[in-house]
């Protein structure tokens, strides 16, 4: 009985959800093939361009540098204390590569990035929104999209995918760095346990997830700034409501890789 | 020539209830009426920054809300816009705020030497010393200099339309006459359309050629400032002489305080 009351209500709200998504998607939709029609044309500035790709990748290092290090010294110490005395402990090297490259670099570097530049880039647009300086550009005949979005949203791959790559190195060389440390594992069993398991399709695997953030982070983030309105409590309100969607879409996104990409 | 044509929108409440009027070209029109009647609103629509629910706007014929993007682009940049809170872009200094007024790639075609030359012109028209504010950020202005600025970057790339939402609010009264002289002089010089939205009747009286007053979604009264002056309008008379406006106030108050007393008191 209480099924049957309530399932309407609940219909209803995933169908609200939904059509919000849809709504979003939509919305991104249409930036992400502005944003491509202006590359296409040059209409996109490559000083615009390089001072996003620095803002995101070079100054996002110093955190991404931190989360791998820590992430490849806590993949590795816990391995190395589930496999004491049962699995040979040049599994370790494998395990502590796989987690790193196909897991953790990418998704922790998404989520610092996500917090980094994601939160930046909606606050500073939503604030542009509701100080009428998107009305400016648009009063002296500028397309936001072009001068604003484009390079924000095109920065993002680039970035990730230079980002993702060091973290992915850096996390396994501090797994490996940890190993030695903790469980005596010298680097060359390390090594031969992770080449046993190694597919040189996992780095790519692990680039297409920095692509695919990359993409989605900016795009999301852009999206949220420019619907801002509503005062500095609105940009608030925009900046998280943006921060928990790059973070569903971010970890959605990276569960769908392994049906999508690996068999 | 600027005409709007029925021209309707409603966010909570209606605002703009069909508002029809012509600007010609060369005039100055001035729009005064009461703090939230949508003038700001009705300024936006010109150049399509609001989209109205119904009715549209023509500039020299051609329709703003029929337009596609680059029309509208077009039309855009035949408009300076002067925002009531200034909207400068808060990461560009001056120099590069009021060089953005200029049409896109200025700094390639003309060379940054004739670009500083016109932006330190249009800063001196707004009686700012360039050598001091070029290099200055936004936050580091006063809120009068940022709103000069932005008059500097509307008038740098010499638009034929100028759109002035409150130019003199918040000025104190030289920088204020001086820009009630600038649109003079822009007008005469130029031969630009304008439109003025102001709370500054007098300013608005010595500047325009014809005064407007919206008020409840419409134009109310449409007239040059002799018309005005001599308006048996009671609106139009509060706005034209402190006097009546005075008396209308104390109207307000007492009609307010009757409607106070006969409910309990709302707040201490
Ligand atoms: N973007 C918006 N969203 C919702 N309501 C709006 C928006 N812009 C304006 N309004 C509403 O429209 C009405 C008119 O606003 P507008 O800014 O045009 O007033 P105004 O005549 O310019 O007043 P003032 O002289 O104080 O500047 C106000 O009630 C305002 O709340
Ligand atoms: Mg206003």
């Amino acid at each position: 009985m209480m099924m049957t009351k309530r399932a309407p209500g609940l219909v209803r709200a995933i169908g609200g959800v939904g059509a919000t998504v849809a709504r979003h998607a939509g919305g991104m939709g249409i930036l992400a093939w502005r944003t491509l029609a202006a590359l296409v044309r040059g209409q996109v500035s490559l000083r615009d361009f390089t001072g996003q790709l620095f803002a995101m990748g070079v100054q996002s290092l110093p955190l991404v540098l931190v989360t791998s290090v820590l992430s490849g010294i806590v993949t590795s110490q816990q391995g190395g204390y589930q496999f004491t005395g049962s699995i040979p402990l040049y599994v370790l090297g494998s395990v502590v590569t796989s987690s790193v490259v196909l897991e953790l670099g990418p998704v922790l570097t998404a989520v610092v990035v996500i917090g980094r530049v994601g939160a930046r880039i909606t606050a500073e647009l939503g604030t542009m929104q509701v100080s009428e300086q998107i009305d400016a550009l648009y009063s002296l005949g500028r397309d936001p999209v072009k001068v604003l979005a484009a390079p924000r949203i095109l920065a993002g791959m680039p970035a990730m995918v230079l980002l993702v790559g060091i973290s992915n190195l850096v996390g396994v060389l501090a797994g490996m760095l940890a190993a030695r440390l903790t469980v005596g594992l010298g680097h060359a069993t390390f090594f031969y346990g992770a080449r046993l398991f190694w597919h040189s399709y996992d780095f790519f695997y692990s680039e297409m997830k920095a692509w695919a953030f990359g993409l989605l982070i900016p795009l999301i983030s852009v999206h949220m700034g420019l619907l801002t309105r509503g005062g500095a409590e609105g940009v608030g309100r925009s900046t998280t409501a943006s921060v928990v969607f790059m973070i569903i879409a971010v970890l959605v996104c990276d569960a769908l890789f392994p049906p999508l990409f690996l068999n | 020539m600027i005409e709007y044509r029925d021209v309707y929108k409603a966010f909570d409440v209606p605002v703009l209830s069909g508002v029809s009027f012509t600007v010609e070209t060369g005039e100055t029109l001035a729009i005064l009426g009461p703090s939230g009647t949508g003038k700001s609103v009705l300024l936006k629509t010109t150049i399509g920054l609001i989209v109205p629910d119904a009715g549209d706007v023509f500039i020299d014929g051609q329709s703003v809300f029929a337009a596609d993007a680059n029309q509208l682009q077009t039309l855009r940049r035949k408009a300076g816009y002067v925002f009531q809170n200034a909207a400068l872009f808060d990461s560009m200094n001056v120099f590069e705020n009021v060089a953005y007024g200029l049409p896109e790639g200025a700094l390639k075609k003309l060379g940054r030497r004739e670009v500083t030359r016109r932006v330190a012109r249009s800063l001196e028209e707004v009686n700012l010393d360039p050598s001091v504010v070029l290099t200055k950020l936004p936050a580091e202005l006063s809120g009068g200099m940022r709103k000069r600025v932005g008059l500097a970057r509307a008038i740098v790339g010499e638009p034929q339309i100028l759109l002035y939402d409150e130019p003199v609010t918040g000025l104190d009264p030289v920088n204020a006459v001086a820009v009630d002289r600038l649109i003079t002089d822009i007008a005469e010089r130029t031969h630009v359309t304008s439109i003025v939205v102001t709370h500054d009747v007098e300013g608005a009286l010595s500047i325009s050629d014809r005064v407007s007053l919206l008020e409840g979604g419409k134009l109310r009264f449409l007239g040059t400032p002799d018309e005005f002056r001599r308006s048996a309008d009671p609106l139009v008379r509060a706005f034209a002489d402190r006097q009546a406006a005075v008396e209308a106030a104390l109207a307000g108050s007492a009609r307010s305080s009757r409607m106070a007393d006969a409910k309990t008191p709302v707040l201490p």
